[in-house]
């Protein structure tokens, strides 16, 4: 016991402030070489859309010149108006919501009584059907798109059904893109729904609600934040689709943004300096709702699989 | 306030696994019975069958007068605790509290004298407003507690209510429930698999084991005559002893061997047991409970057992001895309850069993004595090897079934 | 002996008797994944089995207008396997895909590990650039991109110019297909980094504490802690992004698409390209079908790996 009174000096602790200062410098070395790699890195990453938002605040002579102008300054507008001005630029961006809002509704509604299945109850198939959404996810619309156009093309001449379906038809496009935002949507909030857990409702039930009842007062309200953030990450699936979009709405005033910035392109070149404004402007509510959720929804695709 | 009632019950899952294999069981109005047993023995399965949150397979059970199999939880008109207490982390106490008066269309103004005065029973008024995740685990049990309490209803649910508590407010709240359950007289049925939690709390105790029930009596009948090894091998801590021993007739009485043990039934005991003349000539598993055993007796009559000490455990009030003796252990696993089994850490040789046994606080036994273990004979208990079933006591009837 | 009979007594035998409750809660599964089925069936299932038939039937413009293909058997498979440039398609995919997911890896797992090393402050201004870069829809990637290689005015040119690397004045990135497709991967895999690198390290910093030190304890340097415990722990986690990056870059169409302004030349085809060419351009629905038949079966293998890593991680429960 009394070697290890405070008061024993011992000749290792004469020595040790030189070796702390080297190993301190040797991390420091470290450190500073760490984030200079971080640094170099983010650079990298977040120039292109740096550049993008410089370039759309930049006036034309800057854009055209060979000697790149780092900056915007001096910063102007013009590009901004001259893409909002642009043909179709408010149908479009209309367009564009009226199938986001219509996809993300219908397929929410659908999930969400798929994804209480498949979360609360075990039945026969259960593993068959998270099987089955998670295949049909990685089915490559490219590859879909071929059929769905034979089947619209004849469905908008199909009286009866021609109303809905069909080539230049939003809404044979909101149809289509349920294809990947259904699955999508069920498989996330599954996810969410499991994270609630059982006895929440069970407890509801002994306190006088009927199954329903617990789903609607306990599991709902619990499990709202995650429809949230499935609800918005469809959005940001749907805004952003171009393919579907681009082979089944052809008339310029039946496209969605994303086709729309196709329209700064033509024969003689490309109008950069609005096309990077439009491009920003398209971009702006993706970004602004996915800083929003990133957390919760990054591990949708993968989650759980690191829990050791 | 209503009794319960299970009548040849059986869960039988998808698989085919019998969760749960004729169970029988009442309790009566204003009881508190404690369904107690290892892991994945069927307690839970059938706690959550009178609550109706699990299908019942065959079989009734009736909660007063009524059979509920097929009646949803919300009309059953129980109340449960849950493991996890289960309390709605986005409601505030208060709404926890009341959620279960406001899904029976309780007045507005009974709701909330009804949740003030529980709150105020149990020392809640403070964080009414608060939520679940700003409690301590103390005051979540509280809540939890005063959510089935509120509803005054017509029996108590509790699935491992204390599990999630740390020992000593684990202890505390142990004698606060059955106060509570006292007070109420509200018919409880409790499930736990902790013995000791069963025994302090219970007015009966219902042991099972793999679906199966295996005994249902008061506390102390459980613990001085267990129906069977199982029984016996999981009530009581430490667990009582067992030996595989062979039966003679040695002179007028009777002799029980083990390897170098030796322990002679006086006449009178072994008159109690007049079904023990049957196994004259045969082995059977004696029990002996640690505190059986004794240091040194002031009877010189009692058969002693020699041994070595390899442990002494000093718990201030008593002190535990490990002492190997040269006799057979009982080695059926399938028969006792294996975790109580597994207590005796020390390794079991050949021909040599550990047993434990209760001494003086001021015992001077130290690891490597020679000891020689005092057996009071009154406190034996004999049971078939091959069944598992206690050898009965004449005259004390058995209480329960026993596979 | 078992308890009296009488205390208990038999009642009626009603081994699974169906009472309206239990068959409500039986069906109630059903009921809640019908509408989900439907739509998966009517907008997924009906479009598939199409695409197969259309595989097995000459459909060209007449059969468009008329609705009606002719069944031709395995024609259009014949005609693919014997045609060379499917053939280069095929491979170029294939190491184009490599290349993407290669890339992707090794870049995403490499920053994922540096973020675990660095302070607050650069890790909170990494990861927010990664998620910047992350929320930019492909479209607009592209067309940044597109901007950023431009022949004349491109930061692109100028920067490499300067750094002394060549002459890249009016250089043109897409005459030559290895420099094209060599723009089309850094925006793929720039645009695949953040997802991940953020998962991956979300995987990292999952990893126990307690583990490591147990290592550490049991006298493990560094390295030796990364592979004995680090990599078999994010070892489910790597394997699902692989064949998830896989199948997302074996059907790539924006990127190569919207780089070379809607009209690549046939040294750009990759799958998707190939097929989406042959059916519109060309109006070959049948053969075009034909090759996305073929593409979604080597994606399959693919979909299969993630699958079953995502059931043995306790996923799919």
């Amino acid at each position: 016991m009394s070697s290890l009174t405070p008061l024993a000096p011992t000749p290792v602790a004469v020595r040790a402030p030189a070796r702390r200062i080297r190993v301190r410098r040797g991390k420091l070395v470290r450190r500073i070489g760490l984030n200079a790699v971080a640094l170099l890195v983010f650079a990298v990453m977040v120039f292109p859309v740096y550049w993008m938002v410089a370039t759309a605040f930049k006036p034309g002579r800057d854009i055209l010149d060979y000697k790149p102008h780092w900056f915007p300054a001096p910063a102007t507008l013009s590009n901004f108006t001259n893409a909002i001005h642009r043909q179709y630029f408010w149908t479009d961006v209309k367009n564009s919501a009226i199938v986001v809002v219509c996809v993300v509704t219908l397929s929410m509604v659908v999930a969400f009584l798929a994804a209480l299945a498949l979360s609360r109850f075990r039945f026969y198939g259960r593993g068959a059907f998270i099987v089955l959404i998670l295949g049909v996810l990685m089915l490559p619309l490219v590859a879909l798109i071929i059929p769905m156009y034979i089947t619209m093309s004849r469905a908008g001449q199909i009286h009866g059904l021609n109303w809905v379906l069909g080539v230049n038809k939003l809404s044979g496009v909101i149809v289509m893109y349920m294809t990947f935002v259904l699955p999508f949507s069920v498989w996330t909030l599954q996810g969410f729904m499991r994270g609630v857990p059982r006895e929440l409702e069970e407890a509801a039930m002994v306190d006088g609600t009927t199954r329903f009842g617990a789903f609607v007062r306990i599991l709902l309200p619990l499990v709202a934040p995650g429809l949230v953030a499935t609800s918005i990450f469809a959005f940001i699936q749907a805004w952003n689709e171009y393919i579907i979009a681009y082979v089944f709405l052809q008339d310029g005033s039946k496209q969605t943004i994303t086709v729309w910035l196709a329209s700064f392109t033509n024969l003689h070149g490309t109008d950069w300096g609005p096309l990077m404004a439009g491009a920003t402007l398209t971009a702006l509510p993706v970004v602004v709702f996915f800083v929003l959720i990133q957390r919760r929804i990054s591990f949708g695709l993968t989650a759980g699989a690191v829990k050791a | 306030m209503a009794a319960i009632r299970f009548t040849h019950v059986i869960k039988e899952y998808a698989g085919g696994t019998l969760a749960v294999d004729d169970l029988n069981l009442e309790v009566a109005e204003g009881e508190f019975v404690v369904l107690v047993g290892p892991s994945g023995c069927g307690k839970t399965t059938a706690l959550r069958m009178v609550a109706g949150l699990e299908e019942i397979t065959d079989g009734e059970i009736r909660i007063g007068d009524r059979v509920v199999n097929d009646l949803a939880p919300r009309d059953r008109d129980i109340a449960m605790v849950f493991q996890n207490y289960a309390l709605y982390p986005h409601k505030t106490v208060y709404e926890n509290l009341v959620f279960g008066l406001r899904m029976r269309k309780v007045p507005k103004s009974e709701q909330r004298r009804r949740v003030e005065e529980i709150a105020r029973i149990l020392g809640l008024e403070e964080m009414l407003e608060r939520r679940p995740a700003q409690l301590s685990g103390g005051q979540r049990q509280r809540v939890a507690m005063g959510r089935a309490i509120v509803r005054e209803p017509q029996a108590f649910l509790m699935d491992e209510p204390l599990s999630n508590l740390d020992a000593k407010l684990r202890v505390q709240m142990r004698a606060e429930i059955a106060r509570i359950q006292q007070t109420l007289r509200v018919t409880t049925l409790y499930v736990t698999h902790d013995q000791v939690e069963a025994m302090t709390m219970g007015h009966r105790v219902a042991v099972m084991r793999s679906g199966v029930l295996q005994q249902v009596d008061t506390p102390q009948r459980l613990y001085d005559l267990p129906g069977n090894l199982f029984v016996a091998s999981f009530v009581g801590s430490p667990a009582m002893n067992l030996l595989d021993v062979a039966l003679e007739r040695e002179g007028g009485g009777l002799v029980c061997r083990s390897g170098g043990v030796e322990i002679e039934l006086p006449v009178d005991i072994a008159a109690r047991r007049p079904q023990l003349e049957q196994y004259v000539g045969r082995r059977l598993a004696l029990g002996i409970r640690p505190e059986a055993l004794s240091e040194s007796s002031t009877d010189p009559d009692a058969p002693r057992i020699r041994g070595r000490a390899l442990l002494v455990e000093a718990l201030g009030a008593e002190s535990l001895a490990h002492v190997e003796v040269n006799a057979m252990a009982l080695d059926r696993p399938e028969l006792v309850d294996v975790s109580a089994a597994q207590a005796h850490l020390l390794p079991v040789g050949d021909r040599t069993a550990t047993l434990l046994a209760r001494l003086e606080h001021d015992t001077g036994v130290k690891p490597g004595h020679v000891v020689d273990l005092a057996a009071d004979v009154r406190r034996l208990h004999f049971f078939d090897l091959d069944t598992g079933s206690a050898i009965p006591v004449a005259g004390v009837p058995v209480t329960a079934a026993v596979v | 002996m078992a308890v009296a009979e009488s205390e208990f007594p038999l009642v009626s035998r009603r081994r699974r008797r169906l009472s309206r409750r239990r068959v409500g809660s039986a069906l109630a599964p059903y009921a809640l994944l019908a509408p989900t089925a439907i739509v998966i069936g009517a907008i997924l299932g009906y479009p598939l089995y199409l695409l197969v038939r259309l595989s097995f039937e000459q459909y060209g413009l007449f059969e468009l207008v008329r609705h009606k293909g002719t069944w031709i058997g395995i024609h259009n498979f014949r005609t693919i396997f014997h045609d060379s440039q499917f053939w280069h398609v095929v491979a170029r995919t294939l190491v184009f895909t490599a290349v993407n997911v290669t890339l992707t890896m090794i870049l995403g797992t490499a920053i994922a590990l540096l973020i675990a090393r660095l302070g607050r402050f650069m890790r909170l201004l990494l990861t927010t650039g990664l998620v910047l870069v992350w929320a930019t829809p492909v479209v607009v990637a592209v067309n940044i991109w597109r901007w950023m290689v431009d022949y004349e005015f491109g930061v692109a040119n100028w920067t490499l110019t300067k750094l002394h690397l060549g002459n890249f004045i009016h250089h043109d990135w897409f005459a030559n297909t290895w420099e094209g497709f060599g723009v089309i991967t850094a925006v793929i895999v720039w645009g695949a980094i953040p997802f991940v690198t953020i998962t991956l390290y979300a995987g990292l910093s999952q990893v126990p504490q307690e583990l490591v030190e147990a290592a550490q304890i049991d006298g493990a340097r560094a390295w030796n802690v990364f592979r004995e415990v680090t990599v078999p722990l994010l070892k489910p986690i790597f394997i699902i992004l692989t064949s998830l990056s896989i199948i997302w870059d074996f059907q790539v169409f924006n990127q190569v698409w919207i780089m070379l302004g809607e009209r690549p030349s046939p040294d750009y085809y990759v799958m998707g390209i190939y097929a989406y060419v042959t059916s519109f351009r060309s109006n070959e629905y049948g053969l075009g079908s034909a090759i996305a038949v073929v593409m979604v079966a080597i994606m399959m293998a693919a979909t299969v790996v993630y699958i079953r890593q995502m059931i043995k991680t306790g996923e799919v429960r």
